[in-house]
């Protein structure tokens, strides 16, 4: 059984990527989500945007998925929830990417 | 040369002392601290304040610490200048292991610091000087604030310092003032406070003078056994000699070519130099002594030690001087007593020669006139001269003794009128000693009188003459009891020679210099009669003197004695005044002056004489009348009297006034009186207290001290008046006393009273021995020695000794022997000693009978005093226990057997318990048990050896073939083996005893035979008594060891039991329980809990109460228990299983009444459906600390109200509550509320509501122990929603989200927020995702463990594995570096503990309120 995760690319009206992400993201499925951000940068399509993560729905972040949005930092900007706040806190990744959504 | 920045060396050595031109002279360059205008500027300026102060100081520079210094410096450092510059420890390299280490201290800390009084010896001044010195370190910083030097200043505090010394040992001396008794007293203080002053005084010693001499003789040393003499071919002793005769004190400077070393006083070196010190008298008075003091090797002698020495000496001589000052007052006020004793003695003596002839003045002449006054015709002519005859010698004696005494006072006045006539002296001194003749020969002695005239006559006055003869013709005949008495006269160098020896008792060697002493008289010589004033021979010896001449005595003891008298012939010797012409020759023939002398003589005899004629015993006394006889027939024996007098007057009238209604005998002293006594005891001795051989005291003494004669009364006539001789009187034992003079009548009434109650007395002692005798208790009386002295018959039937054996002397011969018997011997030592310290004492005993056996007695003991003698005296009785004791011996030993052996556990337990108290009863040295069972060697139980406290030592059993430190069979003695083996062949419980030391016996053990032997030591018999006492404890032992053994097997079947039905072995988790068991060893009762895993993660719990304890109430709850377990898998709800139970109950005896709590728990939700037979509240702890009571759905107790329905009632669980069961043993207390011990329950709970569920079972039943433990059963049982959450899982990373979700479920269960949660979450899921990454690489498909355990406030998180994991480093792995930092960022503590099995992290989070 592996962890529920489901990633979907689309792209604002503005034209900014966005990948959404919902579900967990544990050791088992954190090579997906690096996968896929690294397709969805990999695309002419980002035309010098940031890619926009969109993890409001993610339940479950550790570690291991935030070693992937590490790899990506530079090119991503995230948008984040209440629960994840801590861990994208202490692990200092919101020192290094803009996290939106965070914060009541 | 100058320094290089221009500064020139004058600058920088500045001055003109020495030390600055050394310093500017010096190389510098050529040594390690280089040229001057490199130094620091501290250095610099530091040599400038050193060059420039008056005050010593020191420059201590570099590594080496050169040694840089003043002026003021040099004279410390003696001999040693120059040293400028040199490493400081070649400079002072006899004290730098003192300064060495602080100089250093300074150069390593930068901290300044002291010394103070620093006892430094110096050799500066060419010896090893005893210096102090206070010295300071500063630090001196270089340039760059390094610590490069350091800077001293010195003061020199020797002088200071010695001196408050020696001011001390002066305060020291001076403190010894005034406690001195004698002059060697005074000596030795002062030597002992000199000893402690060595360092000022290593040495000294006092010679005193001996008074009148130029001698002197050594009195005191200090220290006190120095040993100082002269050194054979040296230069010679202490001049003490030279120093008495001059005065003058003497230094000396050779002492060690002397005497070699002397006590150096704790210098290093012995004393070279010394005082000798003349010891000064009082003002006015000579020396008294010499001093020698020696000073000490680390001082120079200068004027202030030579100032300090002489105040010393001084000092010395004035405690000295005020010793003997003591002495001398202590001298004369002992002079002052004696001559108040010596006239104490007199006048008492003079009375007593005063009242003896005033008694017997007196006495006749009542008699006399109450004679005349009633029929005065009556009075018979002969009678009437005898007793005029008395009254005439009396009136004679006291005329004589006042004459003497007026003589000796106008002696002493100087007023003697003395009318010296040249007499015949030949004649004249024959006439006198002619009117002696009679009563000498009469006293059977021999008298010769050899006078032959001389060639001039003799200047005498002739009264004083008179006196000077008679006295000592009286004195020879009073002390002359054989041979003769011889006066002689010749004519010798110019002398008249007059001589009177004796054949005599002579005198004491020792007393002949006080002979003539005023007031002295020989003591316990024997004589005719103990009368005398004293003064006789004093005034002999003045009047002699007044003559010009000497009298001297020669005497040897036993031998006699001669007194020797020198008159100068002519008359230039004697005042001229008191001559007078010799009676002209015409007015007087030869003849008639021959007759006047002779007349004269007999005239001034008379008394002397008459005197004497009394002392000497008469012819037979005459026979009593015949009538008196006749009388004393008719009335019965008359009482018999001994009269003891020296004077016979006294005897003769004594007699003649008691005779009408005794019978007297008399006797002339108290050797006779008693003797007398001794050989038929009167019934009154009446006796004089001044009497030869033995005075009156005495004999009263020597009557007492005699069993014999101790009661004979005794009645004192003394002359001798005031209280205090009537006390010495009755102190010596004397019944009655009687001062003289003395009425008739009132010796008459006296003599009667005392006849009467001694008669009395006599009677009493009959009638008290009468009474002794027929009592039923043995009594005996012992004295202080512990003697026996009288016992009665009953002490001769009870211990066997009679009165034939007395005295029974210590150690009595039915006491045990101290080693056969201790504690008999320490009983009795004890009660003695009571007897001694509170007046009485008893003990119960036992007693060696005369034939051999053994008696117990109940001793009772009383400590008085002997109404007699005033001896002290211990009466005691004995009342023969023997069968009380056996009984009561029999009884204790029974029940203390049967506490051992129901105390036991099992039946090895009882066995040494009960052997232990065999040997207490027997007070064995050891008690050892064989038991004989199927194999070749026996088990041995034993009882060691009791200490000499009493006090078990130790009790062991151990197999014969077993190993460990128990005796085994083969370690005992080979004739133990054989006993022990031999009584198997007697039938059980029949005593064997041996002759004398032990005894054994054989009996049933549920194993096999017992065999035992009780050793009981050497030469105690084993008495018929123990050997009954013996067979009845070993058969309630073999009883006691049938039902323990039974008890054994009921105690297992009980365990067995217990294991069967008490709790599930297993329990959920979540729940913890205790219980404690009321009745030990049995480890169930009648309470018990049970915990039912039912379907759909629901628990039936159930926590009940039987009626009663121990096994009974147990059986009846295995079934009750069994019972509710079987209703609760029925999916029976709580209120149906109790109603049920009800009607289980009814039929099950013993079941009735039995509380129970029942309640079913979901435990997803923690909903609690319950219901209570009458059970005690349950208690539910909130985690907000709240608790409360689970008081709903109650009902009656089990089977009392059968049929009727029963509520129910709902209580659900907050996350993280704590539920309490528990049964009543938990809070029931004696007077107390049941609410109270409730209370105190909920409480704990609450307390410890944070705290894992086993130890807050633990913290629970702890704490509600009363002081002696639980005295009911307890039953608890502890429950904490949620259960805690355990998750095994395989290492894979699949499972993380599955165990993610039950882990969040969990979470919500415990109602925590939701932001904790995701924390948790995810410190858990690194824990888990590590595991499982080293699950991988070290052993993959391990399983880890995740465990959850919630508390009120805390949450703890366990993750184990079986990898191992490496300590984090991010820049290796970055995103597993990173999980343990969110872990430890989440979590309040993270701990992870690799192990080579595996790695657990533990996490703990505290829950917010």
């Amino acid at each position: 059984m592996t962890t529920p995760l489901t990633m979907a690319p689309s792209r604002r009206s503005d034209g900014t990527p966005v990948l959404t992400v919902s579900g967990e993201i544990d050791m088992s499925n954190a090579g997906e989500l690096d996968a896929a951000l690294s397709g969805a940068l990999s695309g002419a399509s980002v035309d010098g945007h940031a890619l926009l993560v969109d993890l409001s729905a993610v339940e479950y972040l550790d570690s291991a998925g935030l070693t992937v949005l590490f790899a990506h930092a530079p090119r991503i900007e995230l948008v984040a929830n209440d629960l994840l706040a801590p861990v994208l806190t202490i692990s200092g990744l919101v020192q290094v990417t803009t996290v939106h959504g965070m914060g009541s | 040369m100058s320094a290089e920045d221009g500064q020139p060396v004058e600058l920088l050595f500045p001055g003109g002392g020495e030390m600055a031109r050394r310093m500017r002279g010096y190389p510098w360059s050529g040594i390690s601290m280089g040229d001057p205008g490199t130094w620091p500027a501290s250095l610099r300026t530091a040599c400038r304040i050193c060059l420039t102060s008056r005050f010593p100081m020191i420059v201590w520079w570099g590594e080496e610490l050169r040694f840089l210094y003043n002026d003021a410096y040099l004279p410390l450092l003696g001999s040693k200048h120059p040293a400028l510059a040199k490493p400081g420890d070649e400079v002072w390299t006899e004290i730098w292991h003192t300064i060495g280490p602080m100089l250093r201290s300074v150069m390593d800390s930068g901290e300044a610091t002291w010394s103070e009084d620093l006892l430094l010896p110096m050799n500066r001044h060419g010896y090893w000087e005893e210096t102090y010195w206070t010295y300071s370190y500063s630090p001196l910083h270089d340039d760059d604030g390094v610590v490069r030097g350091v800077f001293t200043a010195v003061s020199d505090t020797t002088e200071r310092f010695i001196g408050e010394r020696r001011l001390a040992v002066l305060q020291d001396l001076g403190a010894q003032a005034g406690h001195a008794r004698s002059v060697a007293e005074a000596c030795r203080l002062v030597a002992e406070a000199l000893e402690r002053s060595g360092a000022d005084v290593p040495f000294s010693a006092i010679y005193l003078r001996r008074p009148g001499t130029d001698e002197l003789t050594p009195a005191a040393t200090s220290p006190r056994d120095a040993n100082v003499s002269p050194l054979p071919g040296g230069p010679g002793g202490w001049p003490v000699d030279q120093v008495l005769r001059t005065g003058e004190s003497v230094v000396l400077t050779d002492v060690a070519e002397r005497f070699g070393a002397l006590p150096s006083g704790g210098w290093q070196t012995p004393p070279t130099q010394a005082v000798v010190l003349p010891l000064a008298g009082e003002t006015g008075g000579g020396m008294i002594g010499v001093m020698v003091l020696a000073a000490s090797a680390g001082r120079a002698l200068d004027e202030a030690y030579e100032s300090f020495l002489g105040l010393v000496a001084r000092q010395t001589a004035a405690l000295v001087n005020a010793a003997v000052a003591y002495q001398l007052q202590q001298r004369r006020a002992e002079e002052l007593t004696e001559l108040d004793r010596a006239k104490t003695a007199f006048f008492s003596n003079v009375s007593h020669e005063f009242r003896t002839p005033l008694t017997l003045i007196m006495g006749p002449v009542e008699e006399l006139r109450t004679a005349l006054a009633g029929d005065g015709e009556r009075v018979p002519a002969d009678r009437l001269r005898a007793e005029l005859d008395v009254v005439h010698r009396n009136g004679l004696r006291l005329g004589k003794l006042v004459n003497t005494l007026l003589d000796f006072s106008r002696i002493e006045a100087g007023r003697m009128r003395a009318r010296y006539e040249p007499v015949d002296l030949a004649a004249v001194t024959t006439d006198l000693a002619g009117v002696f003749r009679s009563a000498v020969e009469k006293a059977g002695l021999a008298f010769e009188v050899d006078c032959p005239p001389l060639d001039e006559p003799v200047y005498v006055d002739r009264g004083m003459w008179e006196k000077v003869v008679l006295n000592l013709l009286s004195n020879a005949l009073k002390f002359t009891f054989d041979g003769s008495v011889r006066v002689t006269l010749r004519a010798k160098d110019g002398h008249a020679v007059v001589t009177v020896a004796d054949t005599g008792i002579g005198i004491p060697r020792h007393e002949l210099p006080r002979l003539f002493e005023r007031f002295h008289r020989v003591d316990s010589a024997r004589s005719r009669s103990n009368e005398g004033s004293g003064i006789g021979l004093a005034l002999v010896k003045e009047l002699v003197g007044l003559h010009g001449g000497t009298i001297d005595a020669e005497s040897a003891e036993g031998e006699g004695t001669a007194f020797t008298i020198r008159l100068p012939f002519g008359s230039a010797h004697l005042p001229p005044d008191g001559l007078v012409a010799p009676p002209p020759p015409d007015t007087a023939s030869t003849d008639t002056a021959s007759t006047d002398t002779a007349a004269s003589a007999a005239r001034s005899a008379a008394p002397y004489v008459e005197e004497a004629l009394r002392w000497l015993p008469e012819g037979p006394e005459s026979p009593e009348d015949e009538t008196e006889a006749l009388a004393a027939r008719a009335d019965g024996p008359r009482p018999r009297i001994l009269v003891a007098d020296d004077n016979a007057d006294m005897r003769d009238y004594l007699r003649r006034l008691l005779r009408p209604a005794y019978e007297v005998d008399v006797v002339t002293d108290g050797q006779a009186a008693l003797e007398a006594v001794r050989a038929d005891a009167p019934d009154l001795v009446v006796s004089d207290v001044m009497m030869p051989r033995l005075d009156g005291l005495r004999l009263v003494a020597a009557l007492r001290a005699d069993p014999r004669t101790a009661a004979v009364p005794v009645l004192l006539l003394s002359a001798r008046a005031g209280q205090e001789a009537g006390i010495e009187g009755l102190d010596a034992g004397a019944d009655d006393y009687l001062v003289k003079p003395f009425s008739a009548d009132e010796l008459l009434a006296r003599v009667r009273a005392t006849v009467e109650r001694a008669r009395l007395r006599a009677h009493h002692l009959r009638w008290h021995a009468a009474m002794i005798e027929s009592l039923q208790e043995a009594f005996f009386v012992a004295d202080e020695n512990g003697a026996v002295i009288e016992v009665n018959a009953a002490f001769a039937d009870i211990v066997g000794y009679g009165p034939e054996g007395l005295p029974y002397l210590p150690r009595h011969p039915w006491l045990p022997a101290e080693t056969d018997d201790p504690v008999t011997y320490r009983r009795l030592a004890e009660a003695y000693q009571r007897v001694t310290s509170h007046g009485s004492g008893s003990c119960v005993v036992p007693l060696r009978h005369g034939d051999g056996h053994q008696v117990w007695v109940a001793a009772t003991f009383v400590a008085v005093a002997d109404p007699g003698t005033g001896e002290r005296r211990i009466v005691g009785t004995l009342r023969d226990v023997t069968a009380e004791h056996y009984l009561v011996q029999r009884e204790t030993a029974l029940a203390a057997l049967s506490v051992r052996v129901s105390e036991a556990g099992s039946v090895s337990d009882a066995l040494t318990g009960a052997l232990a108290e065999l040997r207490e009863v027997w007070r064995a040295r050891h008690v050892t048990a064989a038991l004989w069972h199927d194999e070749v060697e026996p088990t041995l139980f034993r009882a060691g050896p009791v200490s000499e406290a009493g006090t078990e030592t130790g009790t062991e059993a151990g197999h014969a073939t077993g190993t460990g430190k128990g005796t085994g069979w083969l370690d005992l003695p080979a004739e133990l083996r054989d006993r022990l083996a031999e009584l198997r062949g007697y039938p059980p419980l029949r005593p064997l005893a041996s002759e004398a030391d032990g005894a054994g016996v054989s009996l049933e053990h549920p194993a096999g035979i017992l065999t035992l032997w009780i050793d009981l030591g050497q030469n105690r018999p084993f008495t018929a008594e123990d050997q009954t006492l013996l067979a009845l404890l070993t058969g309630h032992l073999g009883q006691g060891l049938h039902r323990v053994h039974q008890l054994d097997q009921q105690r297992e079947a009980a365990v067995a039991l217990q294991r069967a039905i008490l709790g599930p072995s297993h329990l959920p988790a979540g729940f913890a329980v205790r219980y404690e068991p009321a009745t030990r060893p049995l480890e169930v009762g009648g309470d018990w809990y049970d915990i039912v895993p039912l379907p759909d993660e629901r628990i039936g719990i159930v926590v009940g109460d039987c009626v009663g304890r121990g096994l009974e109430a147990a059986a009846v709850m295995g079934q009750l228990r069994s019972a509710c377990r079987a209703l609760l898998l029925q999916e029976a709800g709580p209120a149906q299983v109790l109603t049920a139970l009800d009607k289980f109950a009814a039929l099950v005896p013993g079941a009735r009444c039995t509380t129970v709590f029942c309640g079913v728990l979901d435990t997803t939700t923690g909903r609690l459906v319950y219901s209570s037979a009458g059970h005690l509240p349950g208690i539910l702890a909130h985690p907000d600390g709240r608790t409360e009571l689970l008081e709903g759905g109650r009902s009656t107790p089990l089977a009392v109200w059968p049929g009727r329905p029963r509520p129910e009632d709902v209580r659900t669980m907050p996350a993280r509550s704590t539920l309490l069961l528990y049964t009543d043993g938990l809070v029931e207390r004696r007077r107390r509320a049941l609410t109270t011990g409730i209370d105190q329950a909920s409480a704990a709970v609450q307390d410890g509501r944070s705290a894992p569920i086993e130890d807050l079972a633990t913290q629970v039943m702890r704490r509600m122990a009363p002081d002696t433990g639980y005295s009911d059963d307890v039953a608890l049982l502890l429950y904490r929603q949620p259960a805690p959450l355990e998750v095994a899982f395989p290492a894979e990373s699949s499972q993380l989200a599955p165990v993610r979700t039950a882990l969040r479920d969990w979470l919500n269960r415990c109602e925590l927020n939701p932001a904790m949660i995701q924390n948790i979450l995810v410190a858990a899921g690194e824990a888990c995702a590590n595991a499982i990454e080293h699950g991988h690489r070290d052993a993959p498909g391990r399983t880890v463990r995740l465990r959850a355990v919630a508390t009120a406030g805390d949450l703890y998180l366990t993750v184990a594995d079986s990898g191992n994991w490496k300590s984090p480093r991010p820049e290796a792995n970055t995103h597993r570096g990173r999980g343990v930092a969110l872990m430890r960022a989440l979590m309040q503590r993270v701990t992870i503990h690799p192990g080579a099995a595996g790695t657990t992290v533990d996490m703990h989070a505290r829950i917010p309120r």
